[in-house]
């Protein structure tokens, strides 16, 4: 992989990495100096320097509100993007995404569960369950698909019958969701939908502190994983013939996927579209099938994404937002239906 | 026992089928007991369904076997540690390959996996095998070509130059010659044929070109019926063997020439004389469109007769008439329309 790796192409590849090094940079500070509220530029800088603004409410503004929310969907767009092309990998599938295993589904059902289940255990006088009692539900609930995906891959050799089993899980899960939906009450059920949607406004500065190590652990596992990933290109055969265990690297993969796309819906919601059209972005711009390479453009390049949908989301100079999950749609649509017809061979992507 | 020492592959009371429990698993074949040495080409031949890919999957540890034993260099093969193996045994599937953004040298350099650390990366010496792999199957010219923009038998040799560097004594390979022209047919049973002299490996390979096989094999493993005959392909000739391989189909083989022909409802006895190319082919030619060659034969016979200018006529004899023709052709339209009521 590294014998065609000629001193031209690497130095492609430095400067590749370089721009969307700057272009993350960019955006991010792009990301914390616009909002709805205008603040002086020389303000924010003087904030980020530690320094006291010229109001106070500014400086829980930038560094409460607009960092951290910077930092999740710089975060939120890594984690997303590199489960994506791992799951495209191991399924050899360009349509799969971070969601294939049903963990999305599973994060949903705690969820609702929690919400909607909420108001039949305290009848009266409720107020809407806490921030943390969502995430640990929905990490539950991705958890326990996850299990059960595991305990059938170790029974089951093809991996196609666990897509189609993830896949399976997925709609029981939606349908319990939607059984549950039809019983509750309207608020309940507004807030459930609102979770829905998605926010990448959610993560608290103490929240971050497990947000951040969950995606950081989640990438280090990925990134340790491109060996194998690149053997897995070549199908399970193939990949055994050349030493690899399969059942640890599903294993490995399947767990860094869960910590990742897990971890994102529990703080964030259902962020769709993302994950899919992400890899193969990076797929287009390195024109390497090299995980080495592969997945360092992947995670710069959904953190680019995601920041722009975060920025185009809270419509600067505006008092609204758009619900985030609506603009990943409408911005990672047109990209896979423009790879689709820019390749022919969409089959042929991974 | 004698030769023990030069076998690197070999197979004993070996049964082989489905994977499943109970009713589930099903027996496709038994009783295999073969062996392959060390710088032999061994081509493994049997009917559709027989169970030859089950048997190179079972080889390569792919698939456990039911029954049985597979050693490789004295060791069997289920006590090898997976990087253990794939550096003991490398694989070519009937799999079609097809990834984006794959370079011909990405994909020999995958034969480098189980000595690399991990990270992947090549050091300066994997780097000087995958290079020499390359040239060894001839493709140095394409090594920067993506491997979806490729000919099939290209794509084979980039298959087959990834095993060589992954280095393996043993090189197990499954119908590598399917889908390919003729021209590609031969040229990849002599590469393997190369390799295994030239490079001391053990090549195993199933295949359906027999013809082509038999000329670059030291061995044939062949799947009949009920057990697996093995020997040198002139062995299985003189031991009726191949001609047992179809014996419940309309195909006999010919064990002096080493030909296949289907057999045909003889619908008349002719002579034949004359002498040389000109007789065998006319023979050919003659039992092709349902003669049964008879010299005594007395009504109906030809006399292939070879001129001064080198030409070749043809003279067809039947009571009471003589007839020339020109070519093979012309012979066999009149024998086939003319005569066949005679």
């Amino acid at each position: 992989m590294c014998v065609s790796m000629v001193p031209v192409e690497k130095q492609k590849n430095m400067l590749l990495f370089l721009l969307l090094g700057l272009l993350t940079v960019g955006l991010f500070t792009a990301s914390v100096f616009t909002g709805s509220v205008h603040i002086p530029v020389s303000e924010i800088a003087r904030i980020l320097a530690g320094g006291e603004p010229l109001r106070p409410e500014w400086k829980t503004i930038v560094l409460d509100l607009r960092l951290p929310r910077a930092l999740t969907a710089l975060l939120a767009g890594m984690a997303l993007s590199v489960s994506g092309l791992q799951m495209q990998t191991v399924f050899r599938n360009p349509l799969a995404g971070p969601f294939v295993l049903g963990i999305t589904s599973g994060a949903s059902l705690g969820v609702a569960l929690v919400v909607l289940g909420y108001s039949w255990i305290f009848t009266a006088g409720h107020s809407l369950p806490g921030n943390w009692v969502l995430i640990a539900a929905a990490w539950l609930g991705s958890g326990a698909v996850l299990f059960v995906i595991m305990l059938v891959s170790v029974r089951v050799r093809d991996i196609m019958t666990i897509l189609i089993l993830g896949i399976m899980f997925g709609s029981a899960a939606t349908a319990l969701v939607s059984v549950m939906q039809y019983f509750s009450e309207e608020a309940m059920l507004k807030s459930y939908i609102i979770w829905t949607m998605g926010s990448l406004g959610n993560v608290s500065r103490t929240q971050m502190q497990l947000f951040l190590p969950a995606i950081a652990a989640g990438v280090t596992i990925s990134l340790m994983s491109a060996k194998v990933l690149n053997a897995l290109l070549l199908g399970e055969s193939y990949a055994r013939s050349l030493g690899v265990n399969i059942s640890v690297t599903r294993f490995t993969v399947f767990i860094s996927t869960s910590i990742l796309a897990g971890t994102v819906t529990a703080f964030c919601g259902p962020i769709g579209f993302i994950g899919i059209a992400v890899p193969h972005i990076a797929r287009m711009i390195t024109k390497n099938a090299n995980h080495r390479v592969l997945i360092p453009a992947t995670i710069l390049t959904g953190g680019v994404l995601m920041l722009i949908s975060d920025i185009i989301s809270r419509l600067p100079g505006h008092e609204s937002n758009l619900p985030i999950n609506s603009v990943t749609a409408l911005i990672g649509i047109p990209v896979v239906i423009w790879i689709i017809i820019k390749n022919q061979k969409f089959s042929k992507m991974v | 026992m004698s030769n023990k020492n030069t076998e690197m592959l070999s197979v004993t009371g070996l049964s082989i089928g489905y994977p499943g429990r109970g009713k589930e698993q099903g027996m496709i074949f038994s009783g295999i007991d073969a062996t392959a040495g060390k710088g032999e080409l061994v081509a493994l031949f049997g009917r559709n369904g027989v169970g030859k890919s089950t048997l190179l999957r079972n080889i390569v540890n792919l698939q456990k076997p039911i029954e049985g034993n597979i050693m490789v260099s004295g060791k069997e093969i289920g006590r090898f540690s997976p990087n253990e193996l794939a550096r003991t045994v490398s694989f070519v599937s009937t799999e079609r390959i097809s990834v984006n953004n794959l370079r011909v040298t990405d994909m020999v350099a995958f034969g480098r996996f189980p000595y690399t650390g991990w990270t992947g990366k090549l050091g300066k010496e994997d780097s000087a095998v995958v290079e020499k792999a390359v040239q060894m199957v001839g493709l140095a010219h394409l090594s920067h070509k993506n491997i979806n923009h490729i000919s099939d038998g290209e794509l084979q040799r980039v298959m087959i130059a990834r095993t060589l560097a992954q280095d393996t004594p043993v090189i197990v390979l499954d119908e590598p010659t399917a889908f390919l022209d003729l021209p590609n047919k031969y040229e990849i049973v002599h590469l393997l044929g190369r390799m295994a002299s030239e490079n001391n490996k053990t090549v195993l390979f199933s295949t359906h070109d027999l013809g082509i096989a038999i000329q670059e094999a030291d061995k044939v493993w062949l799947m009949l019926e009920e057990h697996l005959a093995e020997g040198a392909p002139e062995d299985l000739v003189l031991e009726k063997s191949f001609g047992s391989m179809f014996s419940d189909s309309r195909l006999t083989f010919n064990d002096s020439t080493g030909e296949f022909r289907i057999r045909k409802m003889t619908k008349k006895k002719i002579g034949i004389t004359g002498s040389g190319r000109g007789l065998s082919w006319t023979k050919k030619a003659l039992e092709r469109i349902g003669f049964e060659i008879d010299d005594n034969a007395s009504n109906l016979s030809v006399n292939v007769v070879r001129e001064n200018s080198g030409k070749f006529k043809w003279e067809l004899h039947s009571p009471g008439k003589v007839k020339e023709y020109d070519s093979v052709y012309r012979l066999c339209s009149d024998l086939k329309t003319g005569f066949s009521n005679i």
